[in-house]
């Protein structure tokens, strides 16, 4: 292990006992991946309570070509607010089966743990090795169904504490907390007929740091390719942990202005701006979403202050797919129950897309 | 085209307010302004409003009592206030006069809200439709236009026809509506000149958030200005402060201090953005073309015996033949030397390159201004214009439009030549548009504004469009005539002479006539562009080349 590095014990998580239990034992069920485009994942993003730090990561299992062994693909992207991006290649190390709260039994909260998320680049550094505990109830399940057979379902849950070791490489590693988000996402698609989506999430920060966010919301726009489908879209509203407001797309507007300079926009994993990587359309510089259900309402406003786009090889296309990740400031403002609420909070967002042929894309 | 009313350029300032300085007192007069606003800020929203119009003379009466007729001339849209008859009527009350600068909607369902009423053939009503939905969408986004229309609306208590916020929400009534929001979001202003406000998901269909292609279009007059002033601060700072400080180094600072349009910074700024590069990588090579121009200036006014310069006296006027000659070699020395410093930020391949692409731009106008002085020196005027053409596309379009250009795609480390030769022709083409309109400015340029002496190239016998237009049109005893007084030294040219020649040209035609061929050469200009740079993606950069290509045409600096 690389200087600077992390050391967690492995085999924390405690798999074993889902197997003792009825029902799927999650995150995922027990079906082989048959196809090369179909996809699980587990997603996480915190943003530390000092608001000075982020990190993304993402635990991808791809179906193999040939039908042997499934594809694992692990990203680490951390950042800070002076000093910006770094993130691991698409392998990153992850030395304990990582926590997700969609595993049955639940990681029990009542006793001190070891890390029970941990990952760390094969440089050394970025890394993390933290403790995670949900404190939400998770969402219903997104489902959207495009192009014939291609499909995507995903669960989010705010309200996810991470506390534990922050080395990111570009200051003095630190014991920190941080408030994110957790999801799981499976299906098969492939991503030029995915076409985009605009995902994204804020917490509150609790007036008790252990205890669920005051507020949290979570925001979802699937904007498939196919014009015969329609876009999928979501507002989702909790508050201390219970969500209360569920927009269904009819009901909700989302509205972007303006661009978010280039110059903020960061290329990552590191080589991918050495093998010909196509350029993106520019992200927005400002997101608006308004919704309502009755006579409740919420108004959201996300100002972009960083990017890192992650590039995706496709499958099937020869331009990349792009997820952006973009850091910001969110203003909500929320009517619920004949009261108006308004908070500000550092939001993360992601603008993805770029894998279909487009003009814009073959420039380079 | 009538005169007498005619509100369009009318009392436009180098440096007049963003926000509008007076009160409106009309919705006639809301809609001249928001013209003049738009010819001299993106006149590119001008030149498709008057392509969509065509020759139709649209009617408008507006529910406050006033009437205008809006139609195109050239590459704009002209506004005559007053009750005129028109080929289009349009009747609007206060509200769906905002409803349709909102437009959001189909034609539908701004017409459900009634009192607005259009009367002509199906095809002129679609296209009087087109007109209007580019005018609103494109010019609702200029800051200087939105402040227009908030002072309208303001001065009739008025409010905008979207949801207010504090609305009572529902499905029967909207929530506070997002792109409210964005309208007053500091962060769309901080984003681009232009807000570019855009629908991802409106409760019913959407768009993909990556399907924005960029801004069409960019406030020019602000940027030229901010551009102009990054590369004057440049060139300040770039000639030294040394012995001898008052026989050279003022002298060199003159001309550059005296401000000017900020064209060539802009053009070479905004081509390295259009390219992806860095905007201060191309503030270098812009101060080096601009201290080209200004020593080609100070020789220039020398060679020319001319008066005055960016509003005020000559700098050989001032100092001295001698002194003045001395300090625009200064220039093109240090400008050679600044070329070479781009060493540093952008590395000795594209600096290579930009040496050879200035060698070229200097010969270029060193012939065309060797061509244009042995024509004064053999009394010879050309007929034909295609001389002309040629000439000035030597002796101004390279410097001020294709290197500036070609300089800033390579300052962004774009070198392929046929990709410069292509955004070449689109500007060789504005580069001529250029020049003859800077020719008709001089003859009927307000002096002010224009800061030369008003009818100068006469006095100067300049081989103008006009003249030689002049010359092709009058009888042959009067084209003897006017061989015999151009071929006088310039001081036995008198003022009042040339006040009569350019009566002549009115009578012939002849400023008609150059305007209708530099609209020609800017309309080529931006039909290439459209066609031929599809390679550069849509960007801020990119909207801004796009305003140039009419401003150049329309300007009135």
């Amino acid at each position: 292990m690389t200087a600077g590095a992390v050391s967690v014990e492995p085999g924390a998580a405690g798999l074993d006992l889902a197997r003792f239990l009825t029902g799927p034992p999650g995150p995922f069920p027990r079906v082989p991946l048959s196809d090369v485009l179909e996809r699980r994942w587990l997603h996480y993003a915190f943003v530390t309570t000092d608001e000075r730090q982020a990190l993304i990561a993402n635990l991808a299992t791809l179906g193999a070509e040939d039908g042997g062994e499934p594809i694992r693909t692990s990203v680490l992207l951390m950042y800070h607010r002076e000093h910006g991006w770094t993130c691991s290649q698409w392998h990153a190390h992850l030395p304990i089966d990582p926590w997700t709260s969609y595993r049955s039994p639940a990681p029990s909260t009542a006793v001190p743990r070891p890390p029970d998320f941990a990952m760390q680049s094969l440089a050394g550094r970025p890394a993390v090795a933290l403790r995670l505990t949900s404190t939400a109830t998770p969402a219903p399940a997104g489902v959207s169904h495009f192009h014939r057979t291609n499909w995507k379902r995903w669960q989010a849950q705010p309200g996810v504490l991470a506390e534990g070791r922050w080395d990111d490489g570009m200051v003095p590693a630190r014991e920190t907390l941080a408030v994110g988000y957790h999801e799981r996402v499976l299906g098969r698609w492939a991503w030029p007929e995915m076409g985009g989506w605009v995902f994204g999430f804020c917490n509150q920060l609790a007036d008790n740091p252990e205890g669920p966010p005051r507020w949290a919301v979570v925001f979802a726009l699937l904007q498939p390719m196919d014009e015969g489908h329609d876009h999928t879209a979501m507002v989702m509203v909790w508050r201390r942990g219970r969500m209360v407001l569920f927009v269904p797309r009819r009901a909700l507007r989302v509205t972007v202005a303006g661009q978010l300079a280039r110059d903020r926009v960061t290329t990552t994993p590191r080589l991918a701006p050495l093998i010909g990587t196509f350029s993106t359309a520019p992200i927005p510089a400002v997101l608006c979403i308004d919704g309502y259900q009755g006579a409740d309402w919420i108004q959201l406003r996300f100002r972009c202050r960083d990017a890192a786009r992650l590039v995706v090889p496709s499958e099937t296309s020869l331009p990349p797919f792009s997820v952006h990740e973009v850091i910001g400031d969110m203003e909500v403002r929320i009517k619920m129950s004949g009261s108006t609420e308004t908070f500000a909070s550092p939001g993360i967002v992601e603008f993805a897309g770029g894998a279909a042929e487009r003009s814009w894309s073959a420039l380079r | 085209m009538p005169s007498g009313r005619l509100r369009y350029g009318a009392g436009l300032g180098p440096a007049g307010p963003a926000a509008p300085s007076r009160g409106i007192d009309s919705a006639a007069d809301l809609l001249a302004r928001t013209v003049e606003t738009l010819a001299r800020r993106t006149p590119s929203v001008g030149a498709d409003a008057a392509r969509e119009l065509g020759d139709i003379v649209l009617a408008l009466h507006f529910g406050d009592g006033s009437h205008a007729t809006l139609q195109a001339h050239h590459n704009s849209v002209v506004v005559n206030g007053g009750l005129a008859p028109g080929t289009v009527e349009c009747f609007f009350n206060d509200r769906s006069l905002l409803a349709l600068y909102d437009l959001e909607g189909r034609p539908s369902q701004v017409l459900e809200q009634g009192a607005f009423d259009v009367r002509g053939t199906p095809e002129q009503i679609l296209a009087v439709w087109r007109t209007f939905q580019l005018l609103a969408q494109r010019a609702a986004g200029l800051r200087s236009v939105q402040s227009l229309w908030m002072t309208y609306r303001q001065g009739r208590g008025l409010a905008l026809a979207v949801a207010a916020n504090g609305h009572e929400p529902g499905p029967d009534a909207d929530v506070p509506d997002a792109a409210g929001l964005l309208r007053g979001s500091e962060a769309a202003a901080e984003s681009a000149s232009v807000a570019t406000t855009r629908v991802l998901w409106n409760r019913h269909a959407g768009e993909g958030w990556w399907a924005f292609e960029g801004p069409r279009d960019a406030d020019l007059f602000d940027i030229m200005e901010r551009c102009r002033r990054r590369v004057a601060d440049e060139i300040l700072t770039l000639i030294p402060a040394r012995h001898p400080v008052d026989g050279l180094y003022r002298l060199m600072r003159e001309y550059p201090s005296r401000g000017g349009k900020g064209l060539r910074p802009t053009l070479c700024i905004a081509t390295c953005g259009a390219f992806g590069g860095h905007s201060e990588d191309a503030v270098r090579i812009a101060a080096a073309v601009e201290m080209f121009h200004n020593a080609f200036l100070i020789h220039d006014d020398i060679e020319d015996e001319s008066l005055r310069r960016r509003g005020e006296r000559c700098l050989h006027m001032e100092h001295g033949i001698p002194l003045a000659v001395n300090a625009g070699d200064g220039l093109n020395l240090l400008a050679v030397d600044t070329v070479l410093t781009n060493i540093e930020r952008l590395g000795l391949a594209r600096t290579l390159t930009m040496i050879h692409e200035i060698t070229h731009m200097c010969r270029e106008s060193i012939e065309g201004q060797a061509v244009e002085l042995g024509w004064i020196r053999r009394r010879h005027v050309p007929i034909r214009d295609a001389d002309y053409i040629n000439m000035v596309s030597q002796k101004t379009g390279w410097y001020t439009c294709r290197s500036p250009c070609r300089l800033g795609a390579i300052a962004a480390g774009h070198t392929r030549p046929r990709e410069l030769d292509l955004l070449g022709e689109v500007f060789k083409e504005v580069g001529i548009a250029f020049q003859i309109q800077d020719d008709v400015l001089n003859l009927i340029g307000e002096e002010d504004l224009y800061g030369k002496e008003t009818l100068g190239d006469l006095l100067e016998g300049k081989r103008t469009l006009m003249l030689i237009h002049l010359m092709r049109t009058v009888s042959p005893r009067e084209r003897r005539e006017l061989h015999e007084w151009l071929g006088r030294p310039r001081s036995k040219r008198t003022v009042s002479e040339s006040r009569h020649v350019l009566r002549r040209m009115e009578q012939s035609d002849s400023i008609e006539y150059a305007r209708r061929v530099a609209a020609r050469h800017a309309a080529r200009g931006a039909r290439l562009f459209e066609d031929t740079l599809g390679f550069i993606p849509q960007s801020e950069g990119k909207a801004i080349l796009r305003q140039v290509i009419h401003y150049v045409n329309t300007r009135l600096l």
